[in-house]
């Protein structure tokens, strides 16, 4: 085992590694910004080293600055946390080459997972269903060959595309060759390259992920779904597990397939295999691979018992799993509220100033990750989530029950934040049914 | 207040599978509205559910007005059987209908039958307020009908105590309808020369104002009864101006004409007893 770790990270997560670390008597090393000196994880952390200016390229994403303490504190391993350098696999490679052990998978692993055509190609190779589609088209004809086989509705996408153009909806046959040359002469002017490819069109989804774990030595398990599809601008405000929605025979399914991945992936970690699922025929498609841990581990981490840090770190040493995947048992129901400190009346404004009052909620199954404290000044130079609420409870009501009770116990006092907006999400009827889809905040917003 | 309430719904509770009425706690004991004092509800059904400090006339139901006005022993019921379908298939209305005949214990929004009054035998209806607010659908506008039409036939008079919430909209225009078969039945009984006396109860309004409860030949109110079509507040809405006080109120009705007199609960006995007997001397003459 490492008896010292750097956290290459800030915020609640620094502070939810670091308590991993002290609870496995490992010594921890903190970095952090001329911003962040009066921050939780600075004091929390056994030592700790200023690396840079305020602004993220040049403390927390500055590699040499980082990889010089951990030299010099004669760390043995990095932890990334999530964010930041965390799928950065020019990070990962130089923690190999100066001897350093990555907390993550190999850097190779990372790259080959964060190149989004060849992470389809992995996955497609592993039969794990990836979003029905094609390579580039190079003809009409071949567009149609290709369309016959993929069905309708289906999107005509630029490859180069962006910012939505190059990008046709197409419902039927007779519509194809319209939307292929309006398509290909869009995304030629915009972009300079009219190469086009098709992919099937899906309705209102559901974003399903997996979480896997995957020990190196051939040993991968799969701790269940999130359901993270209370999103806002692609951002996750709302997780659960499991999913109420998901029918326990898609469930293993997905847990199968998940496997596979890990295994196809050389996987080693902690990792998270995200998908689209469609409530309306069952099916369910790969989107991406998250090589690291995830801002929404903890509801995972409470149905399960299993400490998703503590095993990144202990895998990292090269500690076996001890347990199988028949060992997993998801028991009750967990929900994360992420609370941001941002303003919802307008349009979600970043807050940022001093906590003139805070007020934690507690009680039996209420877990709140943060780095906040009384008196602590919100920098404005970070990402605006400021902690996690997550509780626990035997049933998915009494869970949002749980959740709505501790929402309004939450008090932060000098900064604007999105609890009680989070409290209306929770009572709204797409919600309590369980039948949310991606787009469910952007309606609910109108 | 530094911490908000959460908006969770009672746990096991649903509106519609609410216990029986003397399970909640208001029903032990209650604040008079008007001298709001603090009362039993002992206390006040031992006194003919006044108020004992300022003779605030409390809700009551039917049957204890039946024991209140009938002779001992002199009342006899009729169409006890007939009970509410919900033919149109209205949201929740069957759970609606079983949570009033357990709240309730009667069938439907009204009791009929004949009894005698000091000795006057007569039919009498009364309204039931803990059957849906005494709202009027299909059976009790047949029930009040019926009744109408067997005091016609043996040229008995008709008392009636209203208490209403009006037309049941569970049963939509059917229950509008009752407004004039009801109407209808009051006329031909009057026609053939019977008495109709109406007893108007807190609150008296909708369709059943808009139809028997004002055709009575004497109609008489209890202190501080609403009688209405539409409430105050639908008024005050609609028109955008304050309303006087006291608007509604039997009292108010009285001085403007629209009832006959005002009749406190104690006296109510005696009183239509008086007017039963002035009027059978008449028609016997």
């Amino acid at each position: 085992m490492f008896s010292k770790i750097l956290v290459a990270n800030r915020g609640e997560i620094a502070i939810r590694i670091i308590r991993a670390c002290k609870e496995m008597g490992i010594t921890t090393v903190a970095v952090f910004s001329e911003a962040d000196k009066d921050a939780l994880h600075v004091h929390l952390a056994d030592e700790s080293y200023c690396i840079g200016g305020p602004l993220s390229k040049d403390s927390y994403l500055n590699m040499t600055s980082i990889l010089s303490v951990a030299l010099a504190t004669k760390a043995e391993a990095i932890h990334p946390g999530y964010g930041f350098l965390s799928e950065n696999a020019q990070f990962a490679a130089l923690c190999e080459e100066n001897g350093f052990t990555f907390i993550g998978p190999p850097s190779r692993v990372i790259a080959r997972m964060g190149d989004k055509a060849t992470a389809k190609e992995t996955m497609r190779a592993a039969k794990v269903p990836v979003i029905p589609g094609c390579g580039l088209v190079e003809s009409l004809e071949h567009a149609k060959k290709e369309a016959e086989k993929i069905g309708f509705p289906l999107l005509i996408k630029a490859s180069a595309g962006g910012g939505g153009r190059g990008i046709r909806l197409i419902h039927k046959m007779e519509e194809l060759e319209g939307g292929y040359q309006s398509a290909t002469m869009e995304a030629q002017s915009a972009f300079g390259d009219g190469s086009v490819y098709l992919e099937k069109y899906l309705r209102p989804v559901k974003h399903i992920e997996m979480q896997i774990l995957a020990d190196g030595c051939g040993n991968v398990v799969c701790l269940g779904e999130r359901d993270c599809s209370v999103q806002r601008k692609n951002q996750k405000l709302i997780e659960e597990s499991p999913s109420a929605l998901l029918p326990q025979k898609t469930r293993q399914k997905m847990i199968d397939a998940s496997i596979r991945a890990g295994i196809a992936a050389d996987y080693r970690g902690a990792g998270t295999i995200e998908y689209l699922y469609d409530p309306a025929d069952g099916n369910f498609y790969f989107m991406e691979m998250n090589t690291r841990l995830q801002v929404e581990h903890p509801v995972t981490e409470m149905v399960t018992w299993i400490d998703l840090v503590k095993w990144q770190i202990r895998i990292a040493a090269g500690v076996k799993l001890d347990f199988a995947q028949k060992d997993v048992e998801v028991r009750g129901h967990a929900i994360e509220c992420r609370i941001t400190a941002e303003n919802p009346h307008q349009n979600f404004r970043p807050s940022c100033g001093k906590i003139e009052m805070l007020f934690i909620p507690g009680g039996p199954w209420v877990r709140f990750d943060t780095a906040i404290y009384q008196g602590y000044t919100i920098p404005p130079f970070y990402d605006s989530m400021i902690g996690k609420l997550v509780v626990y409870a035997k049933t998915r009501d009494e869970a949002i029950r749980k959740m709505r009770a501790a929402l309004c116990e939450l008090i932060i006092e000098g900064i604007e934040h999105n609890a009680d907006f989070e409290a209306e999400i929770l009572s709204a009827e797409e919600f309590e049914n369980s039948t949310y889809t991606t787009d469910f905040i952007a309606g609910f917003l109108g | 207040m530094l911490f908000k309430k959460p908006s969770n719904p009672l746990e096991g509770y649903s509106k519609l599978e609410k216990g029986t009425h003397s399970e909640n706690v208001e029903d032990l004991f209650l604040v008079c509205p008007k001298c709001k004092k603090n009362l039993s509800s002992g206390e006040i059904s031992d006194n003919l559910h006044l108020c004992p400090y300022c003779g605030y006339h409390f809700r009551m139901n039917a049957r204890q007005r039946l024991n209140l006005v009938c002779d001992e022993g002199t009342f006899e019921e009729i169409d006890a059987e007939l009970v509410s379908k919900n033919i149109l298939n209205f949201p929740d209305y069957d759970k609606k209908l079983t949570n009033a005949r357990l709240e309730s214990a009667e069938k439907d929004g009204v009791v009929c039958g004949f009894c005698e009054i000091g000795k006057n035998k007569t039919a009498i209806f009364v309204m039931e307020p803990y059957f849906m607010m005494g709202s009027m659908g299909s059976v009790v506008g047949e029930k009040i009908t019926r009744l109408f039409e067997r005091a016609t036939e043996q040229n008995l008079p008709v008392v009636g105590f209203t208490v209403s919430g009006g037309a049941r909209m569970q049963e939509g225009i059917i229950s509008l309808m009752q407004m004039a078969k009801t109407s209808g039945a009051v006329r031909r009984h009057g026609d053939a020369g019977n008495l109709f006396l109406c007893v108007l109860t807190d609150p008296t309004t909708g369709g059943v104002t808009a139809s028997f409860a004002m055709e009575g030949d004497v109609i008489v109110a209890e202190p501080g009864a609403l009688v209405g079509f539409a409430g105050p507040r639908v008024i005050e809405q609609t028109i955008r101006k304050k309303l006087p006080e006291g608007f509604q109120r039997a009292e108010f009705l009285l001085e403007h004409g629209f009832v006959d007199d005002v009749v406190n609960r104690r006296k109510q006995k005696s009183y239509l007893a008086q007017i039963l007997k002035m009027h059978a001397r008449e028609a016997r003459a």
